[in-house]
């Protein structure tokens, strides 16, 4: 079947393409070439600038500079319209379909059919049925779309491309929310497209898939497309280097003052919210005064892992001790009684009073504190001597301590909310991504009070997505993936990246291979 | 503060253009503009009685209004304070027909409290639903409107009805389920201290104690508040509870001050003009008594304008209306005003 005798034709090139938001580089330099009827793999990281280069792609975005050829012509894309009329298609991370109406009208929906307004519905359900006999697209025409699965809604959002004769497909992370069996289905149909002389661009930072379906490879690292090669030249230890990237410079860790009891202990926590499978737990102990390091993508359980603990979601674990005391069924407040400090990586919504002062930002964690109130009347010349210390002595800029906080910066935000969560010398840290966001200084800033609270013997757990973080702050390091703790290793100058690169892509170390697969 | 002229000015346009469109109505009923705009002055400030009756007009409406800002802070929105007055009404009436033999340094006291759970009571339910099962409690507080008119309705033909009246009504109460007239020669009654206490009250639970902080971080952010521990379900109870209430107090106060006996249509939509006057009031203790003053004076001055010129008293609610309308979009009309004043300041 294959037609491999024409020589390679270009269809799509990017090239040079800049854009910046709010003055930081979503893509710099960035290179990109699709050949007729093959599969390119854009791989990265999250926030490496795969989505923004798309989205520049399809005409969302507007790029600060570079150009962009199609079929070796300068082309310039103003809205999705444009590149749509090009025959160019995306299919969404988060799909784009009417719940309420059916597959058919999904697929025809904002395109003027033959008779039109008086669509021929049996006309458009046989194109679609030929369209989806081709290329082993299984849909159902008359299926109301609230009724299908994920991976029939993805089937959908293809199928509208096709109908629309796109010879550029872009699909956004879609095996993130397929099962094992859906993405091997899928695979089937990207590769008879590809066949069929259509070429895809296939986004993601599973380096298994690239290694699986691509023809091509591209991988970009902090907004830049670093090597573009063919996927024979590659292997997944390479691929991995290329994406997490320099060999990092760790920063010096103290030392650890000596061994100490165990701290935080959490035994078998269930991350699943309907525990379908037993096998996405999680176990770890941490000592007093270590940093544990959770590394792994977004969206392989951080959020949960972090919530479960603080007891904000209500995951069962078959033992989560803090120093001796059992934290199972205890509220949320009881919880942080017992000495538990959060940083969300939301501060927004979750520490946040947006449109308060300090003073009521503060009592969040204070309100219950018999030092700054008299028989549940605040004390507020106490509370504000506190504000006034803490505002020094974490350096927090700002006009006014009434001044909604809003209106702070997000380093300022984030010095706020370490200022309230880690005094009072905290027992367990949960710290989520705490330096997102954050400029270099204020990232400075707050490694060095986790740091500090290390050294004061508190448990920490470091929660990130930001690799270079985890390895610079943590004692030991667990990689999390959908769920579960795919390895834990020894934090060291040497510790194997490639080896954390592949965990979290989704190779377990601890586990045979057949396993991850088979789910 | 740097723009506090442009706001002064901004407010000042508003009120004109209220007079300016309260003349052009008066001019469409085609009366005597200045019989008409005399009749409201004196309906307002004629008499030491046409003054004490706007009082009288404020009592219930900053009682409810309170209620309802006290909800609005936790996120509740209470559209229910009439109902939460009516309960109010009767638990007073059936108190007193209770325990006619009662000092009155007891019964009332008696009444106050039991105004205040009964009101509570019929706020708190929707509070539950909504904090357990997330109902929304918009509709469930006009639901709870009709409920509680209904219950009137059947007590006042029933156990409550004076069986010496023709109408449905209940007896008048004992004079120790009353409220002492302030002004002789008026109707002015103690109502308006009471109201005034619990203005004062509500103002140091909000804004000075813990629980207060915990009532307003629910309504701020809750998602916050769960990730620190303040349990949002049980602050909304609380403060649909303390918000129903207060309207029950309303209820009390009207039957102990006014009326003295139980009647169908005591209230002529004050639960309703509650929530107006927690908007003026900007959900502020004292915004709210300043408020509550000034729809009672625009209320009292159009019934006093349709008796001196026979303009149709309506008229005030058209004012009325158009006035909150100017308030909400205010920083948008005077948008340059506004900002040309910040500019410079």
């Amino acid at each position: 079947m294959t037609v491999k005798v024409e020589e390679k034709m270009i269809l799509l090139s990017m090239e040079n393409i800049q854009k910046k938001f709010f003055g930081k580089y979503a893509n710099k330099n960035v290179h990109l070439q699709v050949e007729k009827g093959k599969i390119l793999a854009l791989l990265g990281e999250n926030g490496a600038g795969k989505t923004t280069l798309m989205n520049i792609l399809y005409g969302l975005y507007q790029p600060d500079g570079g150009k962009i050829f199609w079929h070796g012509e300068e082309v310039k894309f103003e809205s999705p319209k444009d590149a749509i009329e090009r025959k160019i298609g995306m299919v969404h991370q988060h799909f784009m379909l009417v719940p309420t109406l059916n597959v058919s009208q999904n697929i025809t929906l904002g395109l003027k059919e033959t008779g039109y307004p008086l669509t021929d519905r049996k006309a458009v359900n046989r194109k679609i049925k030929s369209l989806s006999d081709q290329y082993g697209l299984i849909v159902d025409p008359e299926a109301m779309v609230s009724d299908l699965s994920v991976g029939e809604q993805q089937r959908v959002e293809i199928m509208k491309l096709l109908y629309r004769d796109a010879e550029l497909l872009i699909l956004d992370e879609p095996t993130a929310v397929l099962t094992r069996q859906e993405t091997i289905g899928l695979f089937e149909v990207l590769k008879r497209l590809s066949q069929d002389g259509r070429s895809v661009i296939l986004i993601t930072h599973k380096i298994p898939e690239v290694m699986e379906i691509a023809d091509m490879v591209t991988v970009m690292r902090d907004a830049e497309s670093i090597i573009t090669v063919p996927i024979t030249e590659v292997d997944e230890a390479s691929l991995a280097e290329y994406m997490i990237g320099r060999p990092l410079n760790i920063v010096e860790i103290p030392p650890r003052i000596e061994k100490r009891n165990q701290g935080f202990i959490l035994r078998n926590l269930n991350l699943e919210e309907k525990s379908q499978t037993k096998s996405a737990t999680v176990s770890f102990e941490i000592e007093a005064g270590e940093i544990l390091g959770i590394a792994g993508v977004e969206g392989n359980g951080q959020k949960e892992l972090a919530e479960s603990i603080l007891g904000i979601r209500h995951n069962v674990a078959e033992e989560m001790q803090l120093f001796g005391k059992d934290l199972r069924n205890h509220s949320v407040s009881d919880r942080r009684d017992a000495g538990i400090a959060y940083i969300s990586d939301d501060r927004h919504r979750d520490g946040l009073l947006l449109d308060a002062g300090f003073m009521d930002n503060m009592l969040l964690k204070f309100h219950k504190d018999r030092r700054y109130q008299n028989n549940g009347i605040l004390n507020k010349k106490k509370l504000n001597d506190f504000i006034n210390r803490q505002i020094k002595a974490y350096k927090i800029k700002v006009s006014s301590p009434s001044l909604p906080v809003r209106f702070l910066s997000g380093g300022n935000q984030q010095k706020l909310i370490l200022s309230r969560e880690l005094c009072d010398e905290p027992k367990l840290i949960v710290a989520c991504q705490p330096t997102r966001g954050l400029d270099i200084g204020a990232t400075e800033f707050v490694r060095e009070q986790l740091l500090m609270h290390r050294s004061k013997g508190a448990c920490i757990l470091l929660i990130s997505a930001d690799l270079e973080e985890i390895l610079s702050l943590s004692d030991r390091i667990a990689v999390l993936y959908k769920g579960r703790i795919m390895g834990l290793l020894n934090n060291s100058k040497n510790i194997d990246i490639t080896r954390i690169g592949l965990m979290m892509a989704g190779r377990n170390f601890n586990l045979n291979e057949v396993e991850i697969h088979e789910k | 503060m740097k723009n506090k002229a442009g706001d002064l000015i901004s407010y000042l346009m508003i009120v004109l253009a209220g007079i300016i469109l309260m003349i052009l109505l008066i001019g469409i009923t085609g009366n005597s503009i200045s019989d008409a705009l005399s009749g409201f002055i004196r309906g307002i400030a004629g008499s030491s009685y046409s003054v004490a009756e706007v009082f009288v007009k404020a009592t219930p409406l900053i009682l409810t209004g309170l209620g309802v800002s006290v909800a609005f802070k936790s996120g509740f929105v209470n559209i229910g304070a009439e109902g939460q007055l009516y309960m109010g009404a009767v638990t007073i009436t059936a108190l007193a027909l209770a325990f006619p033999n009662l000092p009155k340094g007891i019964l009332m006291p008696l009444c106050l409290l039991g105004g205040f759970l009964a009101g509570g009571v019929w706020s708190l339910i929707p509070g539950i639903l909504k904090a357990k099962m997330g109902i929304s409690e918009v509709i469930n507080t006009i639901m709870f409107n009709y409920i509680a008119l209904g219950i009137v309705g059947i007590l006042l033909q029933t156990v409550l009805k004076d069986p010496n009246n023709y109408f449905p009504v209940s007896a008048t109460l004992t004079d120790s389920a009353g409220l002492s007239i302030l002004i002789p020669g008026t109707r002015l009654h103690s109502g308006i201290l009471i109201a005034v206490i619990c203005a004062i009250l509500i103002d140091i639970l909000i804004f000075k104690t813990s629980l207060g902080f915990r009532l307003r971080a629910v309504g701020m952010n809750p998602r916050a508040c769960l990730c620190s521990g303040i349990s949002v379900g049980k602050h909304i109870i609380i403060s649909s509870m303390i918000s129903g209430g207060l309207a029950g107090i309303a209820g009390v106060c009207e039957i102990a001050g006014l009326h003295h006996k139980l009647i169908e249509g005591i209230s002529p939509g004050y639960g309703y003009l509650a929530i107006i006057v927690a908007l003026l009031g900007g959900n502020n203790p004292f915004g709210v008594i300043l408020a509550a003053i000034g729809i009672a004076t625009l209320q009292v001055g159009s019934l006093s304008m349709q008796r001196a010129a026979n303009v149709p008293s309506a008229i005030s609610s058209i004012i009325l209306g158009a006035i909150v309308l100017m308030l909400m979009a205010r920083k948008t009309i005077f948008k340059k005003l506004i900002d040309k004043k910040e500019e410079q300041g």
